[in-house]
């Protein structure tokens, strides 16, 4: 059984055009919804199909569309995240580029399963070809009757616009992403009421990762059967991982769900580069907690990561070596969270710079005794207790790596 | 109505509150920054984090909205720790400048510091440099260090003046509020900009540096500047330290009342009060010529009363003429009526106001005064001071120092040389003071006891809020002491010894006031 779905088709030549799209099957999941499938079937679909949303909190995709209001007035929006800020995370960036037609037909299902006739492609501000070739896409695909009025003549309607994002790490967020998408700054919303109910211009709005909606063609086409057998019963599908660090071979390798984290770095991405050695993993991009050459036997999926206080988040693996300095990772980390938290919440914005202070300080050798201590005491204050996710994201992997890593960190205290 | 507990305690609270409203209603106060009534709530300064048994983790009480049976702890060790670590944050980059800070003594981060911190500070890095007086506004200085980024301003300015002129720029702990360079914070409501900032970061240059908050009395009242009728509070020197011995008011601020002026008050009202100290009447006088006698109140009463006496008896009652003012109280043109009209047959009434202003579109009105409505209600039959009408009389008591405005002072002082005896009742000095034969200085509104009807028509009493020091008398009082003296239904006016006693009569006879 070849494993692949997503990226099956990424050696084809000109991929992202919609001929050769077509040529490799491509839409045809699009007239199998719309012609065949009842929105509520396309929606039970994919529900049973257990796909968790590839962005990094793992919900439940069908679910999440379930939770939209059908009876109110307003229009419903849907809203991609293509704003893949993570460190460590590429995988949406490689999608949207080799095969975003599959993006634009995850994205009409989507839309026609939810009741949708406008949808958002939001993209990073720094990915200015992915914009370009997914405006290129689009407009093949009203070209091609996939999008517009009547809709390969459903009598569905769809528009879709790429809106690009202005770099700021924060705008993945998804209420700060409705937020800017509305033109306003990139501030985290209050929850509730959620995005389901009132999202983009207080319309009842899903919001779905890249990667997430790429997957819904093939649920459509093959059924969630043959998608959950791709994955885990609980966890259908696959999943894109993307090696970077220490390794042979650093991109993104498409892999069942519960793949060993020891068979990614090992078998697929090469093994560490030459004279190296395994010292650290962060397994789901740098939000996620860290952890030791010692836990790498792990099955990658949502559970099996949360259960050992890490999580698969966006599937993003960073490979860390035994001459890198864990203090060069926690000041890489603390660095980035106190330059992207948007200083909205008082925890976030000062906790995150506070700690950056403390790890620059211990940085120049001018640690003090308590500096430990005092980054986990702060980074517990941190945690559960912002307005939005950036705070946990930020204080569980320092206090991982202060917890993991307490001893080497020590050596850069003044010795007493 | 959702049966709640909060800290164990079972309450019924109304349905739609938030925890933190449900909690307020019951004597339970929630420490918060970002919360303000008036705006939605925020969730960003996260000192408000409560316990909800069956949530892991800690929630805010300004944005949940209660529940049946939700049961909530507001002191429990990890409440308390969250605040702690909140209040921490917050004094990090906190310049901790209270010794300089007009803020000190009414400021929410120095108060729950008292209550929920004290700790000691374990932050050793060097603090965020930032501008300590921008100049936000008309009468604002921003000082960034201070600033804790509630937004509460700017929240004020998109939601009630809608003038959107402030936000927030830069990001994480480079956040701080900003205008645009071009643009300044001038709207007729900025002063509540300084209120509502729960911290030092935006002062009124009004008040700053003038005093410190512990020295002041603050007294409830109502803004008597426009006929709405805001709801005010003065803040007022008692005595020690009085750094200028002719200021008594350092400051007005808005009183909350969500039928009237909601949590506002406009900069008109706020900063208009200098007048309860500058160019008042001091001192009763009778000037005869070049002479001027200085005469206590009782006797000029005689002398009045002799005066009005003598021309009912001879029944010139329509060669006596009644200037009134719409800043006069709901009891005081009542014994106007009562009095004069009724109680003497003096018809010749006559109305004499400040002229109207610009009103705008939320709080200020047109009219200056304050009780139009009053007058309206009381049912007064006035007339335009037409100056013909004026000239000829025998006896003219004008009640304010209106009566020169509108009118040329030669034609002013042509009428009024042909009226025999002339008493001004005012507040102020003015051009009318050379005019008359007897200057009798009144209080002002916040000096003394009464009602006013707002122009929608709401009664509202007050109680002095500062003393009325010299010679004079206050109108009401005045105007009993003349009953008394022509001994007009003794029986009815001896009754109405106090503003209070005249609003029951009022209420009893005239259905409005009801």
């Amino acid at each position: 059984m070849d494993e692949k779905v997503l990226t099956r088709h990424f050696g084809v030549e000109g991929l992202f055009r919609i001929d050769v799209y077509r040529g490799q099957g491509g839409y045809r999941a699009v007239e199998t919804a719309l012609k065949r499938m009842t929105p509520a079937a396309v929606l039970d679909e994919v529900k049973r199909a257990s796909l968790r949303g590839r962005g990094g909190a793992g919900f439940p995709a069908g679910v999440k569309w379930g939770f939209v209001p059908q009876n109110v007035p307003k229009p419903r929006y849907l809203c991609v995240n293509a704003d893949e800020g993570e460190p460590g995370t590429f995988k949406d960036r490689y999608l949207m580029n080799h095969n975003p037609h599959l993006l634009l037909e995850g994205t009409i299902i989507a839309s026609y399963a939810v009741g949708i006739h406008a949808a958002f492609i939001y993209v990073r501000g720094e990915y200015e070809a992915v914009a370009l070739r997914l405006e290129g896409a689009i407009a093949e695909a009203y070209r091609n009757g996939y999008l517009g009025k009547n809709i390969l003549g459903t009598g569905f309607d769809l528009d879709v616009a790429v809106h690009r994002g202005a770099g700021a790490y924060i705008c993945g967020e998804e209420t700060a992403l409705l937020e800017s998408l509305e033109g306003k700054r990139g501030h985290p919303r209050l929850k509730p009421p959620f995005p389901a109910s009132v999202g983009l211009f207080q319309c009842p709005t899903v919001i779905n990762n890249v990667e997430t909606l790429s997957n819904i063609p093939f649920i459509v086409q093959n059924g969630a059967g043959w998608f959950l057998k791709r994955g885990l019963p609980k966890d259908g599908g696959t999943r894109i991982f993307g090696v970077s660090g220490m390794v042979k071979k650093p991109g993104i390798y498409e892999l069942p769900l519960g793949t060993k984290l020891r068979t990614i770095i090992f078998d697929h991405a090469g093994g560490m580069k030459e004279g190296k050695q395994l010292k650290a993993v962060i397994p789901g991009g740098m939000s996620a907690p860290i952890l030791t050459a010692d836990e790498i036997d792990l099955p990658m999926d949502f559970d099996s990561l949360a259960g050992a206080g890490s999580m698969l988040g966006s599937a993003a693996v960073i490979v860390i070596d035994r001459e890198t300095s864990i203090l060069d990772v926690l000041k890489a980390v603390a660095k980035f969270y106190s330059h992207e938290s948007c200083g909205q919440c008082t925890p976030c914005r000062i906790g995150t710079a506070w700690i950056n202070k403390i790890v620059k300080r211990l940085a120049r050798g001018e640690g003090e005794q308590d500096d430990i201590d005092a980054i986990v005491r702060l980074a517990t204050n941190i945690k559960g207790k912002t307005l939005c996710p950036l705070g946990d994201a930020a204080a569980l992997p320092i206090l991982s790596i202060c917890q993991k890593f307490r001893r080497e960190l020590e050596g850069y205290l003044p010795h007493a | 109505m959702p049966k709640i507990f909060i800290d164990d305690r079972a309450v019924e609270v109304a349905e739609g509150l938030t925890l933190l409203q449900a909690a307020e209603s019951v004597g339970i106060p929630i420490p918060h920054f970002c919360y303000h009534p008036a705006f939605p709530p925020e969730g960003s300064c996260r000192m408000c984090l409560v316990e909800i048994e069956g949530l892991p983790k800690l929630e805010l009480a300004c944005s949940t909205v209660v529940k049946e049976g939700l049961r909530v702890r507001t002191m429990s060790p990890k409440v308390v720790e969250a605040r702690k670590s909140v209040l921490e944050f917050l004094l990090a980059e906190h310049p901790l400048d209270c010794p300089i800070c007009d803020k000190a003594g009414e400021c929410k981060l120095q108060d729950y510091f008292e209550e929920y911190g004290l700790f000691k500070s374990q932050f050793k890095e060097a603090k965020e440099k930032r501008e300590k007086k921008f100049k936000l506004g008309r009468n604002l200085i921003l000082d960034r260090e201070r600033c804790i980024l509630c937004t509460r301003c700017v929240r004020f300015l998109n939601e009630i003046t809608k003038t959107e002129d402030a936000g927030i720029l830069n990001r994480g702990i480079h956040s701080e509020v900003g205008i645009f360079e071009s643009e300044f914070i001038d709207n007729n409501y900025s002063g509540n900009l300084a209120q509502i900032c729960p911290v030092g970061a935006i002062t009124d240059t009004d008040f700053r540096f003038k005093t410190r908050v512990w020295f002041l009395e603050s007294r409830e009242s109502i803004c008597p500047l426009c006929s709405r009728g805001c709801n005010i509070i003065m803040d007022s020197h008692a005595g020690y330290p009085r750094t200028l011995p002719t200021r008594r008011v350092y400051r007005v601020r808005a009183r909350q009342n969500l039928d009237v002026n909601f949590h506002w008050i406009c900069d008109y009202g706020r900063y208009g009060y200098a007048y309860l100290d500058e160019g008042r009447e001091d001192r009763l006088v009778w000037k005869k010529g070049d002479r001027e006698t200085r005469l206590s109140w009782d006797k000029a009463a005689q002398i009045l009363s002799e005066k009005i006496r003598s021309l009912v008896h001879l029944r010139k009652n329509s060669r006596i003429g009644i200037v009134l003012h719409t800043n006069l109280t709901n009891e005081e043109l009542f014994l106007a009526d009562r009095v004069f009209r009724k109680g003497l047959g003096v018809e010749k009434l006559f109305l004499a106001d400040p002229p109207p202003g610009k009103g705008d579109e939320f709080l200020l009105t047109a009219d200056r005064t304050a009780n139009r409505r009053g007058l309206q209600e009381v049912g007064l039959p006035v007339q335009a001071p037409d100056l013909k009408a004026l000239s000829g009389l025998d006896l003219l008591l004008i009640f304010g120092h209106y009566l020169a405005a509108g009118t040329s002072p030669s034609d002013l002082k042509n009428a009024l040389e042909k009226v025999e005896t002339k008493a001004l009742f005012a507040s102020h000095k003015s051009g009318l003071d050379g005019l008359v034969d007897f200057v009798i200085p009144v209080p002002v509104i916040a000096e003394k006891n009464g009602s006013l009807t707002n122009i929608d028509g709401r009664v509202q009493p007050f109680v002095a809020g500062l003393s009325f020091a010299g010679d004079g008398i206050a109108e009401w009082r005045a105007l009993l002491d003349l009953a008394r003296e022509l001994k007009v239904e003794h029986k009815y006016f001896s009754r109405l010894a106090s503003p209070e006693a005249i609003y029951r009569a009022l209420r009893k006879e005239i259905p409005f006031f009801k």
